[in-house]
């Protein structure tokens, strides 16, 4: 296995108030190419900041990530980031969306019909070619949804990240929306980091599930492989033991080695708040998505 | 429902009839309170004026200001037939000339007579919306940067804040020496009392539109942003493709709120400067202190009114059509 | 009657059409020797004015085309006050204007406002009144002796006097309406109340002081013309000299009574002139003269016939676009009537004279007079030799202009020699004056004896 994507000895320091605050300590994972990780863990653990550093949008106090040998500075297309609110710019039609990406990514490298080819390909990999004219308001969240993640693989990304992209939607859509995944990915075979609060969700799709500790200083709890034979069915798997087994381990690590008491900290706000501020894409979710 | 009614009632006359009441009701009565306001407005208006004896005569009630309304109209076609009888002797005027003098080349003066309402109306309108397109010009893009660059923000804020509730009227007369001293042309393309009435439209509309720009484009979703960081996309596109479609809405009520404060604030400035206008006409009226005079102002005062209400909604229409939030150009 | 009127016009222009062919005629074999008035170099003009009938000329010679056939098109327009339109004339954004007589000489030599203005035309005589307001009336028709019933005219300020020292003890200021410090109004209200032995206050602007109320027992202030009706009506003055319609105004609305008109302060007195810059004079000479010539003509038609065309005068004024008041209000003092308290209406056939009299041939010693009530009244802060105010007047009024543009109508047959003074042998100084109210006799030639007459103002010598 080659590993594509190498995040090492990475902090992540906030400046508050009250004196620095260190989020992140020491994370480190290497993923291998075509692989599916999951980060899960309880809000404000640090699972969306190691996905902005990744994605370019923090930068990390010290430490770093390297994607394909080269280190990762700013923002690019090279890792599409699928983000929880969609983030469809409203004035666009679904179709005007996906593309304004691809000619961003691509320019003169496509002709105009391979351009319109492409965009419509990828519209049809997340079925939403019947509605490509359709603006943000005018269609429902799980398609909105389908658009961002069309947008996201048209630009052909070495790293797919994945920022809780089912959280806002209902469980019967957000199953679709998991088949749906699962479905490209078999033909993709991207390299894939979702960030996600559902149990289920991270043991169905990850080929890894990474499991965060509770901040302050959180870094990566354990690491638990997921060698369900693809492809997988959410029936079938839901009377599979070794699943079930799975699951358990996953919120085992939750739920009784990170239990999070409320009352042992009276000062969440401080670090809880230094963490979505500083956070580009705040959890809107909150934790009772893990249940 | 009705066509039900219509095969029992048999003839066509009465089923036209029948069908005729609901369609009435449907249309009257959307419109029902709208016209019953009016027709009281117009009850108490003329009750009012019956009561108040001001050194002019009666203040004018709405018969009065109709028939004035009336005489502006005529007065403004015989000022048109002038014109034309202007130009004719003109033309007479300019062939006798080159008769006597073959090198003489003809000119054709502008008609020099007085401006009628109607022209002033049409003045005010081209004053407004010059001085209102020419602060778009300039707020939008100093918005933009406002809004884009905090430091561009911490330095232009202070002085945005305390011009900000200066009445433009207090600009006036410096905008009208200013004017007097750097507009100077032997044949100016348009007059000094029109650029100065401009600039002061221009000066009333600059600060609502600066800062709902800038104010639209900082509160820009932090998600959209990054969209377009991780796009990659150069700074002139990530304004001309993200910045600028999102802070569309709050531009046009930046704009709308601007509109409305230059109309008002223009006819004030032609009362005071002299300025060709509504407001002139006004003023002219009010000093001429005829027995019309203040019939004449009040249909003014309509027609400013009338104007103003246009203006406003000619503006939301356009906001509907370009913006694509429609919950912000609701009302 | 649009289509009447522009029949008569057509007609109006063959004649004339026919006269200029015939002088042109008369040119070309070389018959005529005067040399022949060129094209104008300067054809569009903006001339300003301020809402009172004397501005009738400007009106008159646009609506009968007599701007037009000068070959002139000119757009006139109302000005806001007296400060505006001189301004107007100074930057150039108006060509000429219906000025105050005392505005060309005060801003030629530097009061107020510094610039060189001319006027080769004076508009009229007489056409202004002192108006009190209902109040003042009651307490000062205590004083006035009344015959039949009516008060017996000229009303001197005598009988004001009583009034006003009532004030000063109650130790309220006795406030009174001129249009501009240096009006004609301004310069009038103070002779009527000086003659009266009312102290109107001295200006002393050597010192920063251009208020006018040094040692004053009224208080005069400035308010534009249209605006003086309801300044009176509001309490702020008690009484304003103003020209035409704004007297009559004060009848019609019943807030004030006309006590005296300018007529009775100072027999046929100038009044307004035509002022444009020097600097327009010289660029454009041939534009001067002709608009001269077409604000002669109007003149000259305004007083026609013993006043004939006065009713269609004032019908053209009453347009919302010139004077603007009600067409009766106008008449009242246009057809040589004055209205003084309501049903008071009496004969004053020179309330408005135009033309006849040499009313706008630009006479220095009218120059001079205006000169001196500045040195009176103390804007004119030190001593001036005589020949000062001889040289200050040949500079400001133009007779040398009005002289040209009236021989050239003559020439062409469009007025009578005899209706204008002999220029060959004219000096510009009427004999000395009698006709004032105060009984004081003036001559022109001889300014700083003339200011030793008063009994209030600045003498000889004097400074404050």
């Amino acid at each position: 296995m080659t590993t594509i994507l190498d995040i090492s000895h990475v902090d992540m320091v906030f400046p508050t108030p009250s004196g620095p605050f260190t989020a992140l300590k020491d994370v480190n994972l290497k993923i291998a190419k075509g692989e599916f990780i999951s980060l899960i863990g309880h809000s404000g653990c640090g699972k969306s900041t190691v996905l902005n550093i990744v994605a370019g949008l923090n930068k990390a106090s010290t430490g770093g990530v390297i994607l394909n040998g080269k280190e990762v500075s700013e923002p690019g297309p090279e890792r599409a980031v699928v983000f929880q609110n969609h983030s469809l710019l409203p004035w666009l039609s679904a179709y005007e969306n996906v593309e304004l990406a691809v000619k961003t990514v691509f320019g003169k490298r496509k002709s105009k019909a391979e351009t319109r080819d492409w965009i419509e390909h990828n519209l049809r990999l997340v079925h939403m070619d019947h509605a490509m004219d359709k603006r943000p308001d005018e269609i429902s969240g799980g398609m909105k949804q389908r658009v961002g993640i069309a947008r996201a693989l048209a630009m052909q990304p070495d790293v797919l990240l994945m920022d809780e992209p089912f959280g806002a939607l209902d469980a019967l859509t957000r199953a679709h929306m998991q088949d749906s995944l699962m479905e490209i990915q078999a033909t993709l075979n991207n390299t894939v980091i979702m960030i996600t609060h559902d149990v289920d969700e991270a043991v169905l799709l990850s080929d890894r599930i990474v499991m965060m500790t509770n901040g302050p200083s959180a870094t990566i709890g354990e690491i638990l492989e997921v060698d369900l034979p693809r492809p997988r069915d959410r029936l079938s798997l839901a009377e599979d033991p070794q699943y079930n087994h799975l699951r358990s381990q996953v919120l085992k690590f939750l739920y009784e080695k990170q239990r999070k008491v409320d009352t042992s900290r009276p000062a969440k706000p401080a670090a809880a708040e230094a963490e979505e501020a500083a956070s580009a894409l705040k959890p809107a979710q909150d934790s009772s998505a893990v249940a | 429902m009705s066509t039900t009614i219509s095969e029992n009632s048999g003839p066509s006359g009465a089923a036209f009839l029948t069908r005729l009441g609901p369609w009435l009701l449907r249309v009257a009565k959307p419109l029902a309170a709208p016209l019953a306001g009016i027709a009281v407005f117009l009850m108490l208006w003329s009750m009012a004026a019956q009561q108040i004896d001001t050194s002019l005569g009666k203040f004018p009630g709405p018969v009065a200001v109709s028939e004035q309304f009336g005489n502006l109209m005529s007065e403004h076609l015989a000022e048109r037939e002038k014109e034309t009888a202007f130009y004719e002797r003109q033309e007479i005027r300019n062939a006798d000339r080159v008769a006597k003098d073959p090198t003489y080349e003809p000119r054709i003066r502008a008609y020099t007579g007085k401006e009628t309402f109607i022209d002033q109306i049409v003045t005010s309108l081209v004053t407004v919306a010059s001085g209102f397109v020419l602060a778009a010009i300039i707020a939008i893009p100093l918005g933009i940067a406002i809004g884009l660059n905090k430091t561009v923000n911490a330095a232009v804020n202070p002085v945005i804040q305390i011009f900000k509730p200066v009445s433009p009227l207090a600009w006036l007369p410096l905008v009208t020496m200013v004017v007097s001293a750097l507009y100077v042309s032997d044949d100016p393309m348009v007059p000094k009392s029109f650029v100065t009435s401009m600039i002061t439209v221009t000066l009333c509309c600059l600060w609502p539109m600066v800062i709902n720009t800038s104010v639209g484009v900082a509160s820009i979703e932090k998600d959209l942003v990054n969209v377009s960081r991780v796009l990659s996309l150069k700074p002139l596109t990530h304004v001309q493709k993200i910045v600028l479609p999102s802070s569309i809405p709050a531009i046009f009520t930046g704009m709308r709120l601007s509109l409305g404060i230059a109309w008002m604030v223009l006819i004030a400035a032609e009362m005071l400067a002299q300025n060709p206008g509504l407001g002139k006409f006004v003023w002219d009226e009010f000093q001429n202190g005829s027995s019309s005079s203040l019939a004449r102002i009040m249909a003014a005062v309509l027609v400013i009114g009338l104007i103003g209400y246009i203006l406003d909604r000619a503006m939301l229409l356009l906001q509907r059509r370009v913006s694509w939030d429609k919950k912000s150009a609701l009302r | 009657m649009i289509t009447t009127r522009s029949v008569a016009d057509s007609t109006r222009r063959l004649i004339l059409k026919s006269t200029v062919t015939a002088v042109l005629i008369a040119a070309a074999s070389g018959v005529v020797s005067a040399e022949e008035l060129g094209y104008p170099e300067k054809e569009e003009l903006k001339f300003g004015f301020i809402k009172l009938t004397d501005m009738a000329p400007i009106a008159i010679a646009y609506e009968k085309g007599y701007f037009e056939d000068e070959g002139l098109y000119v757009t006139i327009e109302a000005q806001a006050n007296w400060k505006v339109l001189l301004d107007g004339v100074i930057n150039g954004q108006l060509d000429g204007a219906h000025m105050l007589a005392g505005q060309p000489l005060a801003a030629t030599i530097g009061y107020g406002t510094q610039a060189h203005i001319i006027t080769p035309f004076s508009m009229d005589l007489n056409g202004n009144g002192i108006t009190v307001s209902n109040d003042i009336w009651a307490q000062m028709k205590e004083n006035i002796p009344h015959e039949d019933g009516k008060p017996v005219h000229p009303i001197k300020a005598d009988a004001l006097k009583p009034v006003v020292e009532k004030y000063k003890s109650e130790g309220k200021p006795f406030n009174m309406g001129m249009v501009f410090p240096v009006s004609t109004h301004n310069y009038e209200l103070r002779y009527w109340l000086a003659a009266g032995g009312i102290h109107p206050g001295y200006y002393a602007p050597h010192k920063g002081d251009t208020s006018g109320q040094i040692d004053a027992d009224a208080m005069l202030s400035v308010t534009p013309p249209p605006q003086m009706p309801a300044t009176l009506e509001a309490g702020t003055i008690y009484g304003y000299c103003v020209g035409e319609p704004w007297n009559q105004q004060a009848v019609f609305k019943g807030i004030g009574v006309p006590v005296i008109t300018d007529y009775e302060i100072w027999k046929n007195n100038p009044e307004k002139v035509f002022g444009i810059s020097a600097e327009f004079a010289e660029k454009y000479p041939n534009t001067t003269i002709r608009l001269t010539r077409a604000l002669i003509r109007a003149a000259m038609w305004l007083d026609d016939n013993n006043n004939a065309n006065r009713p269609e005068a004032v019908k053209i004024l009453s347009q919302s676009n010139y004077v603007g008041a009600d067409a009766d209000v106008i008449a009242n003092s246009m057809t040589g009537t004055f209205e003084y308290e309501k049903g008071d209406k009496r004969e004053v056939p020179d309330f408005n004279v135009f033309f006849r009299y040499n009313a706008t041939y630009p006479y220095y010693s009218d120059a001079i007079w205006y000169l001196t009530q500045m040195r009176r009244w103390g804007q004119i802060a030190e001593d001036k030799p005589d020949d000062w105010y001889i040289d200050v007047a040949k500079q400001v009024y133009r007779a040398d202009l009005y002289t040209l543009a009236a021989r050239s109508l003559v020439e062409e047959g469009l007025a009578k020699a005899e209706d204008f003074p002999d220029f060959d042998s004219e000096t510009g100084f009427k004999p000395e004056q009698s006709g004032f109210i105060d009984g004081v006799t003036y001559d022109g030639s001889k300014p700083n004896d003339y200011l030793n007459k008063f009994d209030i103002g600045l003498k000889q010598g004097d400074l404050l």
